[in-house]
């Protein structure tokens, strides 16, 4: 392979690797500003991959597909909206909780609907490569955007101020919780892009486990972009170049595993304060007081 | 039907299987902090627990090596957290969620390459000799020794935490943070022994599984324990006593999902769906919170 073909390469499958993560980075990166500390990413894409994948099977369209995997994602994000904002349920916990329901219901409902463990048919109309490319574009156009809209409008103000001072946003005559649900919610969606783009985009089959700690890797980015949507994007595709690196450093005999481990090992040096200390916004993952 | 089942003493085996990490959990709990990654030290205490019983050759004496391995191991790991917590402040639930991840890595990396041993097959250590097997309580039953071990763990931290010092410390520490900086206890310093106490009572439930049920170590050791531990502690209200009796649930509800699939035909993962509903229904009960803690 000439070196100009392997860079091109190495491009391509980094923007692969990295989109679904990006997803997951900007939907948990607004959540978290806004105060909801989401660990159940993870959970989020698993059950809107597993409903994209349902809904285009059954209606053999795929962009229907791709609206079932989406509300999936929201109905799973209101779950933790509602526990985190209503009933004061611990935001890790909670989250814990989400992650474990999201694995059992998807594998229970593999076996009852579709007969078979483990897989889903195959999708006969995915998304395609096109669908792939546009998918990818979008996760970057999306950083740009909720970038903008965090910090330059009064919406991304507000959100803000629920994840710094709640009860300051309180004390303005707004309701912390319910900006807080409606980031939750929004953010959620985004995620479900990413679950989308694992089961219609990158293949067309919905498989257990298929999620493979994508929305852990997401935190991790969250943190080394010290919750900004730009920053996030770009420690998604730090993350997705690592990646794709894997399949060529293998060959070159660096174990694979040290190349999996390289987000965790990141996170663990930001949160340790080496390269200057990651701060999460104030308010994060605390619950509020009834008023 | 979950008590009648085919064989009850497999709902014991998973008692015991579960009692150890949700110790764990609640023991850091109680100080204050939020160890999620009850899991990695689990796999971490089993790989130790793995690689030492593969190379003794001690009869019964190896027994209480491989558990101090598993001990040890998982020991480390909670170290590691308590390191991050204690000197730079960083945020424990995180540190201890990436290393579960980190510890996955480095047992199938320990496995595939430097530790490939003649005989051991793919992402397994080579099996241990069968007199060093942590022994059964019953002919022809899968349950060990580890009961017993996990039930003697849960009152001796009953102890601990009631009667001596360092629990009152601990203790101190988890519920008035302010109070304790000012009777004189660091609550930053308490983060490392707790972190790593809790690391090790984890590791040694991975060295019970390790010697007790599969008797080698197997990267699919753990299907998660570490996780619904954090449930089990919530149920048995980080009481190390009602503890037990949450584990017996869990324990139940576990092996009842076996049943349920063998007999019935449906999937196991209901189960699954129910416990992680559990969770956040009880939380919602209990209205505690790790934040008070993590802004310690």
């Amino acid at each position: 392979m000439s070196s100009a073909s392997l860079v091109g390469t190495l491009l391509s499958l980094t923007f692969i690797k990295a989109a679904p993560l990006i997803y997951a980075a900007l939907g948990g990166t607004l959540c978290e500003r806004a105060g909801i500390l989401n660990i159940a990413l993870e959970g989020t894409l698993t059950v809107s991959a597993f409903a994209a994948a349902l809904g285009a099977l059954a209606t053999g369209n795929v962009l229907f597909g791709a609206a079932t995997g989406i509300a999936a994602a929201v109905l799973f994000g209101m779950f933790l909206g509602l526990a985190t904002t209503r009933f004061n349920v611990d935001h890790i916990v909670a989250g814990i909780g989400l992650n474990i329901l999201a694995q059992g219901a998807t594998a229970a409902a593999l076996v009852l609907i579709f007969g078979q463990p483990g897989t889903s048919p195959e999708v006969p109309s995915s998304l395609g490569q096109h669908g792939e490319v546009a998918l990818i574009i979008i996760a970057l156009l999306l950083s740009l955007l909720l970038d903008r809209a965090l910090m330059r409008t009064p919406w991304g103000l507000r959100v803000r101020a629920c994840g710094e001072n709640p009860l300051a946003v309180r004390s303005a005559g707004l309701d912390p919780r319910a900006i807080r649900l409606g980031a939750t919610l929004l953010g959620s969606a985004i995620v479900g892009l990413g679950g989308v783009y694992l089961s219609l985009g990158e293949l067309n089959v919905y498989s257990d486990g298929m999620t493979a700690g994508r929305g852990f890797i997401a935190l991790a980015a969250i943190i080394l972009g010290r919750w900004t949507p730009l920053g996030a994007c770009g420690a998604a595709l730090l993350f997705g170049a690592f990646s794709a690196l894997q399949f060529i450093l293998q060959r070159a005999g660096i174990p694979s595993e040290l190349m999996q481990a390289i987000p965790y090992l990141v996170t663990l040096a930001a949160i340790s304060g080496i390269g200057g200390k990651a701060r999460p916004p104030a308010a994060d993952g605390v619950p509020l007081e009834a008023p | 039907m979950l008590l009648t089942s085919a064989n009850p003493s497999e709902t014991l085996v998973q008692t015991a299987t579960l009692l150890f990490p949700s110790l764990a959990v609640a023991f850091a709990f109680r100080a204050g902090l939020f160890n999620i990654g009850a899991e990695g030290q689990l796999v971490i205490g089993g790989l130790f627990a793995g690689i030492v019983g593969a190379q003794l050759s001690l009869g019964p004496a190896s027994i209480p090596l491989i558990l101090l391995a598993g001990l040890v191991g998982g020991g480390v790991w909670g170290a590691i957290a308590g390191i991050i917590r204690s000197r730079w402040e960083g945020n424990e639930i995180i540190a201890t969620l990436m290393l579960t991840f980190l510890a996955d890595l480095l047992a199938n990396y320990l496995l595939s390459s430097p530790l490939r041993i003649a005989d051991a097959v793919g992402s397994e250590t080579p099996l241990i000799a069968r007199s060093a097997w942590l022994p059964t309580m019953f002919p022809h039953s899968r349950l060990t020794l580890a009961l017993p071990i996990g039930l003697a763990l849960a009152f001796f931290l009953r102890f601990l935490f009631t009667r001596t010092v360092i629990g009152y410390e601990l203790r101190a520490v988890g519920d008035a943070p302010e109070a304790a900086r000012r009777a004189g206890i660091d609550p930053k310093r308490i983060a490392f022994p707790a972190l790593a106490m809790s690391g090790a009572i984890a590791g040694l439930g991975g060295a019970t599984i390790v010697d007790g049920i599969l008797h080698r170590f197997n990267t699919e050791l753990s299907p998660g324990y570490g996780f619904i531990a954090i449930a089990v502690a919530l149920v048995g209200s980080l009481e190390p006593v009602q503890i037990i009796a949450a584990s017996f649930l869990f324990g139940a509800l576990q092996n009842g999902a076996l049943e349920l699939q063998m007999q019935a035909h449906i999937p196991k993962e209901i189960v699954t769906c129910l416990e992680g509903l559990l969770i956040v229904v009880l939380a919602a009960r209990r209205r505690f919170s790790t934040s008070a803690a993590a802004s310690a």
